[in-house]
Formats: structure tokens, sequence, C-alpha cells
């Protein structure tokens, strides 16, 4: 009998189906590897698992016995325990208070101190967990602090362990270790669910591999049987052929417009999210940068930017230094539409004059003159400059914003996710644009996850794992199971 | 969800004085006595005057407030940047005295610089240590204000007297009457230039947009290339120099003096948020509902000669005002939120 067994689980948000009749079984004492990019609907099957989110349709058995989940306290009683990616520990107070608090040992009414530490080092020779009881957990290295985490939910008697991206926080070498605990745990009869997108860590230390894409189930494997390859296929399945919209421009040839040197980005916590990059754009390229979410993409673009100063390394713009703050040879299109690329209570005239409200004399007047000129002539559809830009559609919010960034004589175009959440319509409009950029002279950096996209604008693909730049593929040699291959961290 | 933004000034008076009107019936006062009184109270005869007078001060720190709210920044300390710039201009008119047109210019620039130097150091906090800006301001007011009672009490009091003021400013400080009763001073035109110019930079200047953009996403103005950090402090400053110079030109009209707690004790810092927060987001209406408000708490003491009612009701009524506000404020962002689209999976 499975130790946990989700049965024909359904999660919508609104219109977006997040898991769509999903099965998945747990063995007792197995490491059951969930995979699958961003968005294929992990964290929410793992939030449905642990009573954070009730499932619209399906349910959940607990050694074959069916659960009642309203929060995740029913869960935890259940034996389920949950390691969060962020870490979700007191840093002021010790290890042994950390791993007891809600079910604190107690003597008279008091907090037993002695009787908590010794329970953290009983669990900790058991499941050859070691972390020093006495110590502050903000004192302590990510790698001890997550242990911790693991020892709150092994203390409250989880038999099932839900780790989400374990590893994200990690060096490689802590990764190593919390593998290690993770193969003493299950030794004792525990489950460990491992969700991640790191195909390495799924060869390594799993002993089956559940796929997730677009909410289904797209592949089942027992580790010892399955290739990096097969579980890449499953995860980014096989899209349309590659269908070029702009076919590659002449091969740019010159100079770099664009030259980034040995640029480092060291973040809150754990590893540098950047690590030592270096590459070039000329002008009349696209150059595409693939990756798992969270490889670095952001950080680096930041830098290239000029919205973030590097640790280490600089960036040149036709030799210059790219500006602090925002450098005006540069148009820049953000991934986040609401939080960066536009201020959604603001109107569409507003939001199409920012970078420009210095250009010319200020006025009323010509604030709207500027907004109907760009809305004409990338043929944004609004039903008034003055209306909130959050009431345009996806599409025309996005054109809105390459009309403002490309309407400008900038040398430099850099673009995330160009088409996230778009029609269809406008994302072709959205590659026509960009491809009229490149035409134009312009050096573009495209930023996408879409791999049809890359593999459709970009004349060179670069692919960040980790923080740095793991292969530099031609628009020819991308197939896409070398680019997931590589965007996976495995052989590129 | 535009229509509750478009209809709170209007709606929130309205429920605030549907809601003190079953007070008023729960507590045996007849209101058809109570409201007369209440506008005799504001605007009748010989009472405008007063109302005007007090007018003044609400607008001012309406402006106060509002300056910095419009990049994202509570300033709770008008009370201390008030009492700060009162005392400052009247420092200045006792200790430096000049010829008649300068002997009022340098004591209102002075008494703007005190108001804007307390405002401004929450601006470096912020931007330093991360420590908000509403508790900054609201932390440094009351010393601010005790600082001003110290002045008065000691260094500079009235000899003789044992009373918590300054002496009479020389003649050449005293701003000119512009009217019979002498409650008013070119305080009015003032205050008024100062709005008008506020309203002109807000939606006709690079400046304004840039404040307003830093206001509506900050992410947005900071990606846009706004110095966003400099902007706040550069408005916070704006804010609390508006409230020194109020300071600064009460003490400069009648009685002449700095009057330990004459300048806090109105309310006038709290009446003028709640009159900012009535004008939701759009500046055009903070004269109107300052106004509003500036009648309501004279006509409050009119309510209590003529019908027995204790003007705190009419405190009620503000504070009413307010929770409407917030309410409707967030009513509009959980039909916000409903909408498809701001879900991440």
């Amino acid at each position: 009998m499975p130790a946990v067994e989700l049965v024909g689980i359904t999660k919508r948000f609104g219109d977006v189906v997040a898991n769509d009749g999903i099965d998945l079984s747990i063995e007792t004492g197995e490491i059951h590897a969930v995979v699958g990019e961003n968005g294929a609907g992990k964290s929410t099957l793992m939030s449905v698992m642990y009573g954070v989110h009730q499932p619209d349709a399906g349910h959940v058995l607990r050694d074959g016995v069916r659960l009642r989940m309203r929060s995740p306290a029913d869960a935890i009683a259940a034996g389920l325990g949950m390691v969060h990616q962020r870490l979700r520990l007191f840093p002021g107070l010790t290890v042994a208070e950390n791993v007891v608090i809600g079910a604190e040992p107690t003597r008279r009414g008091v907090l037993d101190t002695a009787a908590a530490s010794r329970e953290v080092e009983r669990l900790g020779e058991l499941y050859g967990l070691r972390a020093d009881p006495a110590a502050r957990v903000g004192t302590l290295p990510v790698g001890v602090r997550q242990r911790v985490e693991i020892l709150r939910a092994l203390y409250r008697r989880a038999r099932v362990l839900i780790l989400d991206e374990p590893t994200a926080v990690l060096t490689p070498g802590e990764a190593a270790r919390l593998f290690e605990v993770l193969r003493g745990v299950t030794g004792e009869g525990v489950s460990v669910v491992l969700v991640t997108h790191k195909l390495g860590e799924v060869l390594a230390a799993s002993n089956r591999v559940t796929v997730l894409r677009g909410g289904r189930v797209t592949g089942r494997f027992a580790t010892a049987e399955t290739t990096a390859q097969e579980l890449v296929v499953a995860m980014i399945g096989r899209s349309l052929a590659p269908r070029p919209l702009a076919p590659p421009g002449e091969r740019a040839a010159g100079p770099y417009l664009l030259e980034v040197e040995n640029v480092r980005v060291r973040g809150g916590e754990g590893p540098a999210r950047v690590g030592g990059v270096s590459f070039g754009v000329r002008r009349g390229e696209i150059v595409g940068i693939a990756g798992v979410a969270g490889s670095g993409q952001r950080e680096l673009l930041d830098v290239v930017t000029g919205l973030r100063t590097p640790d280490e390394g600089r960036v040149l713009l036709a030799g210059a230094p790219v500006r602090r703050g925002r450098d005006p040879r540069v148009a820049y299109v953000p991934e986040d539409r609401p939080g960066r690329a536009t201020a959604p209570t603001m109107s569409l005239a507003d939001n199409l004059l920012m970078g420009g409200q210095r250009e010319r004399r200020f006025s009323r007047a010509a604030v709207r003159e500027r907004a109907r000129a760009l809305v004409e002539r990338f043929g944004v559809r609004a039903a008034s400059l003055d209306e909130p830009i959050s009431v345009l559609s996806g599409g025309n919010a996005q054109k809105a914003v390459l009309a403002r960034e490309l309407s400008g004589d900038r040398p430099l175009v850099v673009v995330e996710e160009p088409t996230q959440g778009v029609d269809v319509g406008a994302q072709e409009q959205i590659h026509a644009l960009l491809a009229q950029a490149r035409d134009e002279g312009r050096a573009v950096l495209l930023q996408s996850s879409e791999l049809s996209e890359l593999r459709a604008l970009a004349d060179r693909i670069l692919v960040m794992f980790e923080g740095a730049i793991v292969a530099e593929l031609s628009a020819e040699e991308a197939g896409e199971d070398r680019l997931g291959a590589a965007m996976t961290g495995a052989a590129g | 969800m535009n229509l509750t933004t478009r209809t709170a000034p209007l709606l929130a008076p309205v429920a605030a004085l549907a809601l003190t009107t079953l007070v008023m019936l729960a507590t045996g006062v007849d209101p058809f006595l109570a409201y007369p009184a209440l506008v005799r109270g504001a605007v009748g005869e010989g009472n405008l005057e007063y109302t005007v007078a007090a007018y003044v001060p609400v607008l001012g720190m309406a402006l106060a407030f509002a300056i910095p709210l419009r990049t994202g920044e509570l300033n709770l300390g008008g009370d201390g940047q008030l009492a700060l710039g009162g005392v400052a201009a009247a420092a200045a008119a006792l200790l430096v005295p000049l010829p008649p047109v300068l002997a009022v210019v340098f004591p209102l620039v002075v008494a703007a610089l005190a108001g804007g130097l307390l405002a401004w150091v929450a601006a470096p906090l912020r931007a330093r240590l991360g420590i908000p800006v509403i508790v900054t301001t609201l932390l440094l007011s009351p010393p601010g204000v005790a600082l001003a009672s110290y002045l008065a009490r000691f260094p500079l009091a009235e000899r003789g007297t044992g009373l918590a003021q300054t002496p009479v400013l020389p003649d050449a400080s005293h701003l000119p009457a512009l009217g019979e009763s002498g409650y008013l001073t070119p305080a009015l035109p003032v205050v008024a230039l100062l709005t008008a110019l506020w309203l002109y930079a807000d939606a006709g200047t690079a400046l304004g947009y840039e404040i307003r953009a830093t206001g509506a996403n900050r992410e947005f103005a900071r990606y846009g290339g706004v110095g966003v950090a400099r902007l706040g402090a550069v408005t916070l400053a704006t804010g609390g120099a508006v409230a020194g110079l109020v300071g600064g030109l009460v003490v400069l009209g009648p009685p002449y003096r700095f009057v330990d707690g004459a300048l806090v004790a109105p309310g006038y810092t709290f009446t003028a948020i709640a009159a900012v927060l009535l004008a939701t987001g759009r500046p055009v209406l903070v004269p109107f509902t300052s106004a509003l408000l500036t009648v309501l708490q004279a006509g409050g003491q009119g309510m209590e000669r003529e019908a027995g009612v204790p003007s705190q009701l009419t405190q009620i009524v503000q504070g009413l005002i307010i929770v409407i506000v917030a309410v409707l404020a967030l009513a509009r962002r959980r039909t916000a939120k409903k909408r498809p689209g701001g879900v991440t999976p």
C-alpha cells in the first residue's frame, strides 16, 4: 500500500487549470521526484497534498484512508511534513526551540529546554541529521537551517516529507549532504517527495520520477530505467516544428555593441546568483537567453539595463559603461508587467510617457499627443488614453510597453518574456516588432522560457544554468533536446 | 470598481452624517435643532470670518500631508513640524530685528526650514535603514512639539507672567489684517497660492509626473530612471516646510506670539489628514474636503453653544468619514482581486 496517494487531483485558479486530474502515489521509504518546468503545477500539487489548497476534484489517501484536509494542521496530524523553499524558521531562537515550536515539551507548564535538546539529539542520531541544539538559527549556514526544518517535521512524527526545491538555496556541497540525509531518513521508513527541476539531482537521488507538464502527468519512470533525455522530452514536450517568423538576419559581423565582462551578482544567502558571466551582442542580431526560471537571467538582465550594480565585472555599451539607474540608450521590456513595466493604476497616456517626461516641455496636451502617436503607430487597441492601463488586454498592454521602449533611438533592446500572457495575434505582432528592431540595426537581447520563441527569433542562444552560461548554440543547433538538456544542467 | 472611487468623497460624508444622526437620536438630541445650529455656527453672522481663518491652517496642513503622499510616503508628523515652525518664526522675529517686509519674510523662511528639516529626517532613515516614514514622522512629532514647548516656556518665555508663551512679536513682524475682525491675514492668499502651485506642479510638470509615478508604482518609476529615494526626500521636506510655514503664519497673526499648545490643540493636523484621505487621490478635491471638515469643526462649537450638543460629535463625524473611506477602498481592492488574471498557479 502506498504511504500517500493522490487520486484525480484537479485544481483551478480562475480560468487557469493548475492541476488537471493528477494521480500520484508515494511508496513507503522511497524518494519520489516530482519534476516539471515552472508553471507545470508542481507547487499547486504539493499545496494540495499538504492541505494548503483544497482540490476542486480528487482526494488524498494516507495509508489507504481518505483524508479530510481543511488546513496544513490536518496534514501534519496525518503524518505529513513540508520543508518550504523559503525556510520558515525563527532566526533569534535556538535550534531546539525551532524544532519543538508548536508542540513544546513542558515541565509544570514551562518549556523544558533540556528535554527539547535531548529530543533534537535523539532525532539527529536516529536520522543522521547533526545540528547543535543550543545554536541560534540565525547564525547557521543555510544548509544546516534546512536540516532544522527537516528535524522539525520529523519531531512532529512526519512519515512523509515534502521538499520544495530544496537545493535552490544550497551550494553543491550542501546539496550532496542533503541527499545523504534524505537517504538516511528513507532507511527509517520515511517517504520523501522531492520537488525539483534539476534533472541531475533526480537521477542521482530518487527512486521514481513523475513528470508534470501543463498541469498533467506526462511521464512516470523508475529512475534506474530512464535517462535525462527521456525526462527532458516529457518535461518540455515536442512542440511545433520551428517556424522561423523572420529569417535570421545576415550573419551580423563587426564589434560588439554590448559587452558583458565577467559579471558576478551575489544574492542575499546561498550561492552567487550570477557567477562570472561574459558575452557580447552585435548590432543587427538577436541573442536569446534560455534557462529554467531562477537560473540568474533576471539578475543578469538587471545588470545589463543598469538597474542593478554587479558585485564584480562590468557592462559596456558602445564602449562606455552602462549608466546606473537606467541608461537612456537601453530599451527594456521587463517580464513583470504590473510590477515593473507599468503602473497599473495610471492612465495609458501616463504609462506611455515614462522615460520621455523630460525630453520635451511637459504639458498635458503634449503627453496625450505623444501617446496618440504611439498608440496609432504600434496598433495598441484602447478605448481611451485616460483609462488606467490595467483595463487593457495583456497583448495590448504589452504592445504599449513595446511602443514606449522601441519608439526612441535606443541602440540596445533588452526583452524579457515578451509574449507571456499575450494572445496569439499579438504574439505575432510582437515577434515582428523584435525582428524589425534587429533589421534596423539594433542589438537585441531576448530572454524567454518559450523555446519555440527563441528558436524562431534568435540568431544565437545562450543557455543559463545556476547563474552561469553553460552553452551557446546557433539557431540551427538549438534543438529542443539540446536546449532542454543544457537548461536542466544535464550534459550540454 | 470605479464607482466607489468616484463617489467616495460624496458617499463617505453622507453616510457619516446619517450615522451621526442615529447617534443623535439615540442620545436624545433633536437633529432639527442640532444641524441648523451647526450651520449657523460655521457660516452664520460673525462666525464666517473665524471659520475662514481656521481654514488656512487646515488647508496648509492638508498640503503638508498630501505632497509626500503623492510619492507614497505618509507624513504623520504634522504637529511637530507645525509647532517647531511656529516657535522658530517667533524666535527669528524676536531675536533678529529687521525692517518691515523682511521682518515678516525672514521668520517665515526660518519656520519653513525648521518644519522641513524635521520632516526630511525621515527620508534617509527610510533609504538607509528601511524604517517606514509613517513611523519616523509620527515618533519625531512629540519631540518636536516638546522642543517648541520648552523654548516657549524657558529661553523665549515672556518674563514675569508665568504663562507658557513668548512676548508679543515686534510690530514689524505682524501680518497685516485683511478685514475688520483682524482674524484674516495674508496667510490665506499665501496658502491658496501654495495650493494652486502644488496642483499645477502635480498635473502639469515632469516633476509632478515623476512624483505620481513613484506613488503609483515605485518599481515602475525606478525602472523608468526616476530617483525615487531622492523624490521621497524632496516631497517629505517640502511637506514639512509647508507645515512649518503654516506654524509661522499663525504665529505672525493675532495674537502675534507663540502660545504653547495653541497650534497643536485645535487638531489641524488630523483634520487635514482626514480631508486628504477623503479626497481619495484627487488633489483638486483637497481644498473642498478641507473646507467641508473645517466647517464641521467650526460649526461644532456653535452647535454646542446653541443646542447643547457636545462638539465632540463632529469628531465622531470626522472619524466615521475616515473609516468609511477606508472601507470603500478595501471593498474596491477586494473586487479588483476577484477579476481573473492576477492569479499565479
